[in-house]
C-alpha cells in the first residue's frame, strides 16, 4: 500500500525494483490498450509484427543501416560544428553569427533544399548537409544556453587561480560543461532521427528508412508504418542509452547532486 | 589580560582612494585603508582584517576590487608594495558558496591552484598532499566536490586559494548560515591559516559583528555618510577603523566570554545601527 502511495506522492524517490514494476505495468497497459483497441484503423500487434517480418525480407535491415550511418555521420559533424560555433561565441566577433544561426531553427527544410542542392555534389552530400544544418541550429541554441547559464563565480574562481582568459574558456566552458554538452547531444541526436525521415523523404537517393516510411504511408499501409516507427524508436532508444552511458563514463560527477539518479 | 607586545611593519595591502560608479551613481566613495604587517616577537603572526557593514553597502563590490576581479572607476588597490594595481590571482578569494570545479576531484582542484605557482608537478603534488593532510582532508583527495560536506568544501576552497595566491586570502561571508560549532571551527580555521606564515593576510567580509570581532585583529566598518537632515548620501566608504590589538581584544583564548569583548561588540552594534 505504501508503494502505491509513494508512486503518486510528489518528489518521492522510488527503489529500483518499484521503478521496474511501475514501468512493466505501464508498458503492459499500453500494449493491452493497443491490442484490444476498438479503433479499426489501428493495426494490431500481430499485423505490425508480420509487416516487420515482410519488410525485413525485402531489405529493411540494409535501409536501416544506411539511415543509421547517415544519422551518425550527421550527428558527428553537427556536434563538432555546433560545439566550435558555440565556443567561438566567447569572442564578441562571433556572437552575432551564433545568434543568427540559432534563429534559423524556425526555417523549414523544404524551403532550403534548393540552396543545398546547388552546393552538394551527390545525393548523400545533400542529405548530410540538410541533416547537419537542421541538427546544428538546435545544437548551437542548446549549447549557447548552457554557456549563458554558467554562474559568474565559476569565471571568478578560474581568474583567481591566475588562469588566462583562454584557459578560463577551456576550464569553465569546455571541460566544466562537458556533462551538459552530452545532454544537449542526447536531445539533438533524437532530433536527428526526426529530421532524418524528412530528409530521406525529400532526397530519395540511397533510399533509407525514411524513404520506405513515406512510401508505406503513401499507400496507407499502416501496419508497415507502425513497424518502421517502432524500429526507429528502438534504434533511437539504443542510441540514447549509448550516449547516456558515455556521459556516465566521462562525467561520473554529473549525477552526484541529483535527486532522481 | 596582559596585552601582547607588538609592532607594525611594512604595508602589505593598500586601498588608495578607491571610487566606483555604476551608471554615474557612486557605489564606493574615497575608500582608503591599509593592512600592515604585525610583528609579535617570538611567534608567527598573520593578519586578519574584518570588513563589516550593513547589507547593500558595497562590501562585496569592494571585495571584488581588492581581489582584482573588477577595476575601480578611480583609485587603486595594490599588494606587496607593488607600484601597480592588484591583478586577479594575487589575492586568493573564497566566495560564499565555496566554488570549486565540479568536474575535477579534490586533488585535481588543488593541483590547478598549485601548478599556477609551482611548475614542477612533483613539488606541486607534495605541496597539495601536505596541505590536505594539514587540514584533515587527505582521505578525500579522490572525491568530487559534490561528495564533500559544507565544512570540507570550505577547507578545500581555502587550500586551493592558499596554493595559488601571494599570502592574501579574501573570504566573503564565511560565517553565513553556520551553526555555533561550525562558526567556532571556521574562526579557528581562519586563525590557523593566518598564522601559517608571517605574511599571510586574511580579509573577512561579513555582517556578523561578533564573529568578525572574535577572529580579527583590525576591523574596517563600511557605511554611508548622512547629510544635515540625516538622509543617507550615495557612495560607501570605510567610516571607522578599529585596532583590536590596542584594545587587547585579540589573540586570547575564549575572548568572546570576556566582559570587554561583550561591551565592545555592543558598542559596535550601536555604531552599526547608525550606518
Amino acid at each position: 500500500m505504501n508503494h502505491v502511495a509513494a508512486v503518486f506522492a510528489p518528489n518521492s524517490v522510488l527503489s529500483r525494483n518499484t521503478v521496474r514494476i511501475l514501468v512493466a505495468t505501464q508498458v503492459t497497459i499500453v500494449f493491452l490498450l493497443w491490442a484490444f483497441s476498438p479503433f479499426v484503423l489501428l493495426p494490431k500487434p500481430v499485423e505490425v509484427l508480420r509487416a516487420l517480418g515482410d519488410m525485413w525480407q525485402e531489405g529493411l535491415g540494409g535501409e536501416l543501416i544506411t539511415s543509421f550511418y547517415l544519422n551518425l555521420e550527421a550527428i558527428a559533424v553537427a556536434t563538432v560544428v555546433s560545439l566550435l560555433l558555440a565556443y567561438s561565441a566567447v569572442m564578441p566577433f562571433f556572437r552575432p553569427v551564433v545568434a543568427l544561426l540559432s534563429k534559423l531553427r524556425f526555417l523549414s527544410l523544404v524551403g532550403l533544399t534548393f540552396f543545398f542542392t546547388l552546393m552538394a555534389k551527390t545525393g548523400h552530400e545533400l542529405k548530410l548537409s540538410l541533416l547537419v544544418f537542421s541538427v546544428s541550429v538546435f545544437f548551437v541554441t542548446g549549447m549557447a544556453d548552457v554557456i549563458d547559464s554558467i554562474p559568474k563565480e565559476k569565471f571568478d574562481l578560474a581568474r583567481t587561480l591566475r588562469m588566462g582568459e583562454w584557459r578560463v574558456v577551456w576550464e569553465v566552458i569546455v571541460l566544466g560543461q562537458v556533462d551538459k554538452a552530452f545532454d544537449v547531444l542526447r536531445q539533438n541526436a533524437a532530433i536527428g532521427w526526426m529530421m532524418l525521415t524528412m530528409v530521406e523523404g525529400i532526397v530519395r537517393s540511397e533510399g533509407g528508412v525514411g524513404t520506405i516510411l513515406l512510401d508505406q504511408n503513401h499507400h496507407f499501409r499502416l501496419a508497415a508504418v507502425f513497424a518502421i516507427q517502432l524500429t526507429i524508436l528502438m534504434l533511437g532508444l539504443l542510441q540514447d542509452y549509448g550516449i547516456g552511458m558515455m556521459k556516465n563514463l566521462f562525467c561520473p560527477y554529473a549525477a552526484l547532486t541529483l535527486e532522481r539518479k | 589580560m596582559a596585552s601582547t607586545p607588538y609592532s607594525l611593519g611594512q604595508t602589505l595591502l593598500k586601498i588608495d582612494n578607491v571610487c566606483l560608479e555604476y551608471d554615474g551613481r557612486p557605489v564606493l566613495k574615497n575608500v582608503n585603508a591599509e593592512v600592515r604587517k604585525i610583528i609579535v616577537p617570538g611567534r608567527v603572526q598573520g593578519q586578519v582584517v574584518g570588513i563589516l557593514g550593513p547589507s547593500g553597502c558595497g562590501k562585496t563590490t569592494l571585495f571584488r576590487i581588492i581581489a582584482g576581479l573588477m577595476p575601480p572607476t578611480s583609485g587603486r588597490v595594490s599588494v606587496n608594495s607593488f607600484d601597480r594595481p592588484v591583478k586577479a590571482g594575487e589575492v586568493g578569494v573564497v566566495a560564499q558558496s565555496y566554488p570549486l570545479f565540479e568536474h575535477r576531484t579534490v586533488f585535481g582542484n588543488m593541483m590547478l591552484g598549485a601548478q599556477q605557482k609551482e611548475k614542477d608537478a612533483k613539488v606541486a603534488r607534495d605541496k597539495v598532499m601536505a596541505l590536505l593532510r594539514e587540514f584533515g582532508l587527505e582521505d578525500k583527495f579522490n572525491l568530487y566536490p559534490a561528495q564533500l560536506s559544507g565544512g570540507q568544501r570550505q577547507r578545500c576552497a581555502i587550500i586551493q586559494q592558499i596554493l595559488c595566491s601571494e599570502h592574501f586570502l579574501l573570504m566573503d561571508e564565511p560565517f553565513s548560515g553556520l551553526d555555533l560549532l561550525m562558526l567556532e571551527k571556521t574562526c579557528e580555521l581562519i586563525a590557523k591559516v593566518a598564522d601559517m606564515d608571517d605574511l599571510n593576510t586574511i580579509i573577512v567580509v561579513t555582517h556578523d559583528v561578533t564573529a568578525a570581532c572574535s577572529v580579527a585583529d583590525h576591523l574596517w566598518v563600511m557605511g554611508r555618510d548622512s547629510d544635515a537632515s540625516g538622509n543617507k548620501l550615495p557612495g560607501s566608504r570605510i567610516v571607522q577603523e578599529y585596532n583590536l590589538i590596542e584594545r587587547d581584544l585579540c589573540w586570547h583564548p575564549n575572548i568572546i566570554t570576556t566582559p570587554q569583548f561583550t561591551s565592545f561588540v555592543r558598542e559596535l552594534k550601536e555604531e552599526f545601527r547608525r550606518l
